[in-house]
């Protein structure tokens, strides 16, 4: 409670990234990022639902109790998801459908969960929005990284416009199979944990 | 924070009344949202089926905002009765009326039907069980209606396409797509599908271009006058055999069976054979003329 609003905010985005360090949330990840539209608005719904998520449980984090915890984290966090989705398929419904089960499947998200049980059951209502931010963000910015690489190499494109022509229509870039494939964002992830444990050596675990 | 002291949260009725309010409390929340939404979401539905529609019938690219004039445009949406081939939009509004859902006129029938709520209903005022036999693609109950919607040319002087509404269970789901078939009723223009829940990578390639790309001009009906066209491993090089996908066996069944399936007796069939008769006395009698 000592922190600040920016390290509330800053600190998951690096120092405790939900992805590199803490090793959650990787299923949607992997499964949304071959472009960096999905991965755009599956961080911006993350960001969301995290971040309303944790503001309502440390609203209310005085009356839940223990013995059901989990089970009202989660009919507050499905809750959201399914309000998230259904803003999707009203207003953006190309993307709704492109990212289908997976915005359904923030339920189970580790990071929402995570940081509900792991920040909001002890923290106040404003520390708990921004610190579900800051992991939205920490887990958006893999995401757009991972969707960058995967969209670039894999189908020479960034957000849908030609980057690199395929030599298939005409080009000269000969598309990347595996990038577009879930096991390249596992490679883009290690890479990324690597660089940022290069920077930061203190996140190394000891072996 | 909590300033009563003999407030117990662990309380037995502390919990009951905590889980009460939080589900009156979500479920508040998530119906408004989806019924708030509810009618961006069925345009965009709709939208989206449109699209589909002009994409299986040649229309590349539309862009958006124009789906719905070239639609409106170009198409002409028949309802007809599955057993005749014959257009039935009153019969149909009474059918939906007795299975309970109402529409104000014969053009919102037209409009509004929803054949798939109507197999799903079971009601027998508007679909009929299948037997087991008849039964290839699982749909277990085959609305009575259905749409057609036929391509006209830009004069609306000459048929260039019909679309008909098919799907079919393959692996692990129903797949919901669209026929195109040419004004001959003979060869296929395209087969698209819009909703599947396959396997991606193997049986979800349904949708990729290259099995697509196989459909058109494929042959429907054999020289006895029986469904032929079909999907096959190793398929034959001739004019009916569409090349399954590899790796999705039941999938590609899956797909073989709704072809036959929908373009059999049970299916349009009926629609067909009355067009088919139709275009053959138009020519006849185009002919006449040519001669006199």
């Amino acid at each position: 409670m000592g922190k600040s609003n920016k390290d509330l905010i800053l600190d998951p985005v690096f120092d405790n990234n939900p992805i590199a360090l803490q090793v959650l949330g990787i299923c949607s990840a992997l499964a949304v990022t071959t472009q960096l539209s999905t991965s755009f608005v599956m961080a911006v719904a993350v960001t969301i639902v995290t971040a309303c998520a944790s503001a309502a449980i440390a609203a209310i984090r005085h009356r839940i109790p223990s013995s059901i915890r989990i089970i009202v984290q989660m009919t507050i966090i499905a809750s959201l998801v399914i309000v998230v989705d259904q803003v999707l398929k009203a207003f953006a419904f190309k993307l709704s459908q492109e990212l289908s089960v997976f915005v359904g499947l923030i339920i189970t998200n580790c990071i929402v969960m995570g940081r509900a049980e792991g920040f909001a059951m002890k923290n106040s209502v404003k520390d708990s929005f921004l610190d579900g931010i800051g992991n939205g963000l920490g887990y958006g910015l893999i995401l757009l990284v991972v969707g960058f690489f995967r969209e670039l190499f894999g189908s020479g494109k960034l957000f849908g416009q030609i980057i690199l022509p395929l030599k298939a229509d005409g080009g000269w870039y000969e598309p990347n199979g595996l990038m577009l494939l879930s096991p390249s964002a596992f490679f883009i992830i290690g890479f990324f944990i690597w660089a940022l444990r290069t920077w930061k050596p203190d996140q190394i675990e000891s072996a | 924070m909590q300033s009563d002291k003999n407030y117990d949260k662990d309380s037995p009725v502390n919990v009951i009344l905590l889980a009460v309010a939080l589900c009156v409390v979500c479920s508040l929340v998530v119906s408004s949202a989806a019924v708030g939404l509810r009618s961006w979401q069925d345009a965009n539905v709709l939208l989206d089926k449109r699209a589909n529609i002009l994409s299986v019938a040649g229309f590349e690219d539309v862009a958006t905002a124009s789906i719905n004039d070239v639609f409106s445009k170009r198409f002409t949406v028949e309802l007809i009765d599955m057993n005749t081939g014959l257009p039935a939009a009153k019969e149909a509004m009474a059918a939906m009326e007795a299975a309970g859902k109402k529409y104000a006129d014969e053009a919102e029938t037209i409009d509004k039907y929803d054949q798939i709520w109507a197999s799903k209903s079971k009601k027998p005022s508007v679909s009929d069980e299948l037997s087991r036999e008849e039964d290839k693609t699982q749909i277990k109950y085959r609305e009575k209606f259905s749409h057609v919607y036929v391509l006209k040319s830009e004069d609306g002087s000459t048929v260039e396409k019909y679309v008909f509404p098919v799907r079919g269970y393959g692996l692990w789901s129903m797949m919901k797509g669209y026929l195109a078939v040419e004004p001959d009723l003979q060869k296929i223009a395209g087969l698209t599908f819009y909703e599947h829940g396959e396997t991606p990578g193997l049986g979800g390639e349904i949708k990729s271009a290259r099995f697509k790309s196989q459909w058109p001009g494929k042959e429907i009906y054999g020289e006895d006058g029986n469904v032929a066209v079909r999907v096959m491993k190793a398929a034959p090089k001739d004019k009916y055999s569409v090349d399954a996908l590899s790796g999705a066996t039941i999938t590609s069944t899956g797909v073989s069976n709704l072809m036959q399936y929908w373009l059999g007796p049970n299916g349009f069939g009926p629609y067909i054979d009355q067009k088919k008769g139709k275009t053959q006395t138009t020519m006849i009698k185009s002919g006449d003329t040519n001669n006199g």
